[in-house]
Formats: C-alpha cells, structure tokens, sequence
C-alpha cells in the first residue's frame, strides 16, 4: 500500500460512503419523502436502474436526493467510480465502507456495505475480520487520543514521488518538504 | 503534549523488552525508540498482551491480507479523527 494512488481510492470510498450515510440516517423521511420511481423521469429512472445492477437494490438515499435528478446523476457517477475496481478491489472498499459505517455508527451504511460484501463473496469470518480491525482500532485510537499521543509512525512508509494522473514528476525538494510536513 | 511522560524503552522491565521487539517485528521497521503506543500498552502487560493478541489476531491475514487490513484499519483511525 505505498503508492498513494491507493490511498486517494481510499478516501474517496470514505469520502461518498459518509455522503449516504448522513443522508440515510440523518435526514428523517417526513422532511424529505422519496421520490416514487414509478413518477420520476425517465432520466431519474435511468440512473436508478444503474443503481440498482450495481448494488442488486435501490438503497433509500439515492431515492430521496432524486428530488434533483442532475444532483443524483453526479453524485452517483462519482460514487460509482469511487467503488468501482481500480487500483483498490471493490471488494476492498466495500470493507472499507463497511468499516467506516460501523465506526461512525451508522446503521445504514453497515447494513449496506455489510450486504454488498456478502455478495461480493465475503464470508461471516471475513466480516468479522473487519469487525476486529475496526474495534481494536477504535480502541488504540481513543486510548491514544484520551493519552495525546503524538504520531511517530509516520517515517515508515516513505514518501511517494510519483505525480499527480498525467502531471509532471515533482523536484525532489518539493517531495522531501512535503514528508517533513507529516 | 501528552497527557503522560511516555517513558523510553530503557524505563521498562526486562518483560517489555521482548514485548518490544515483538513490536519491531510486527512493523519490520528499525525504530530509534518503539512506537509511543507500543510503550503505553507495555505499561500494564496484564492489559497490553491480550489486547496485543487480540490485536494481532485481528489483523492476520484471513480472507483480507494484512495489507488490506492495514488500510482499513487508518480509515477507522480517520472515522474516530484519530492523528496518531
């Protein structure tokens, strides 16, 4: 995992994942009811059959922000990408979906994620692996933080000098001040 | 700041020091002093060693590599807002 490629992947997963959720647990159903599929355009339609192939249901939040058919087509599109196999199996961000809703509590997204990484052929033993790691670093993590524990790990993977996707290779001063600041 | 003094690996036991260099082991990286968190958790072994087992356990490799486990894990440490 040196190559931050993977770790933007990363963050994106995280990023889209926390987007539904919010929405799914947060908004309640009377402030803003979902849209019914049987009224929605047809472009509104198209994109929620898209939705449907990928996660084999509709999950609630897309049906709800489908009240802005241009907001969903972009939205979805982003969180198709982010999920999609790339440098990252979606396989692995799918765990990484699952991890992070259950860190953050949200019942949503666990149940989702949880869903799709059986689908995907994940077994109980490999949900549970995630279910350990995201324990045991709920604990390392507050007892770090309850301790104010300052990072030092950061040294162990060095800094990656590859450029942005298609830009120019950075001067090595630039990649070095950019470790420092870690 | 912490909220402690940690202590350098030379304060601690003869015990920790094995549990120190099980530390090395498991990040295969030479550190001058062991990780901070390591030294926390070798304060009280009666806490440390199952919680390190536990740990361990969690993270071996199964049906996610140790690899993906590791990133999963820093997107938890990121959910809980976590900087160490």
């Amino acid at each position: 995992m040196k190559e931050d490629a993977l770790w933007y992947e990363a963050a994106y997963v995280v990023g889209v994942t926390n987007a539904l959720n919010v929405v799914a647990d947060g908004l309640p159903a009377d402030v803003l009811p979902p849209v019914s599929e049987a009224a929605a355009h047809a472009e509104t339609r198209a994109v929620i059959d898209a939705i449907r192939t990928f996660y084999g249901e509709v999950p609630a939040p897309f049906l709800t922000i489908a009240h802005d058919p241009r907001y969903l087509g972009d939205l979805w599109a982003a969180i198709r990408h982010a999920f999609d196999d790339g440098r990252l199996t979606r396989r692995l961000k799918e765990a990484l979906a699952f991890a992070v809703s259950l860190t953050t509590r949200s019942s949503f997204g666990t149940r989702l994620h949880a869903a799709q990484l059986r689908r995907l052929g994940v077994g109980e033993g490999g949900v549970m692996e995630v279910v350990g790691v995201a324990q045991m670093f709920s604990s390392y993590t507050k007892i770090a933080d309850t301790l104010q524990l300052t990072s030092d790990m950061g040294d162990i993977a060095p800094a990656d000098p590859a450029p942005a996707p298609g830009g120019r290779v950075a001067r090595p001063s630039t990649v070095r001040l950019r470790r420092e600041r870690r | 700041m912490p909220t402690v003094r940690i202590r350098t690996a030379s304060e601690y036991p003869d015990a920790a020091q094995k549990l120190f260099e099980m530390s090395k082991a498991w990040f295969a990286y030479e550190f001058p002093e062991p990780p901070a968190m390591s030294r926390v958790m070798a304060w009280d072994p009666e806490f440390g060693g199952p919680h390190g087992r536990a740990m361990k356990r969690a993270m071996g490799p199964g049906e996610f590599t140790r690899a993906e486990k590791e990133m999963i894990a820093a997107v938890v440490s990121g959910a809980n807002a976590c900087r160490y």
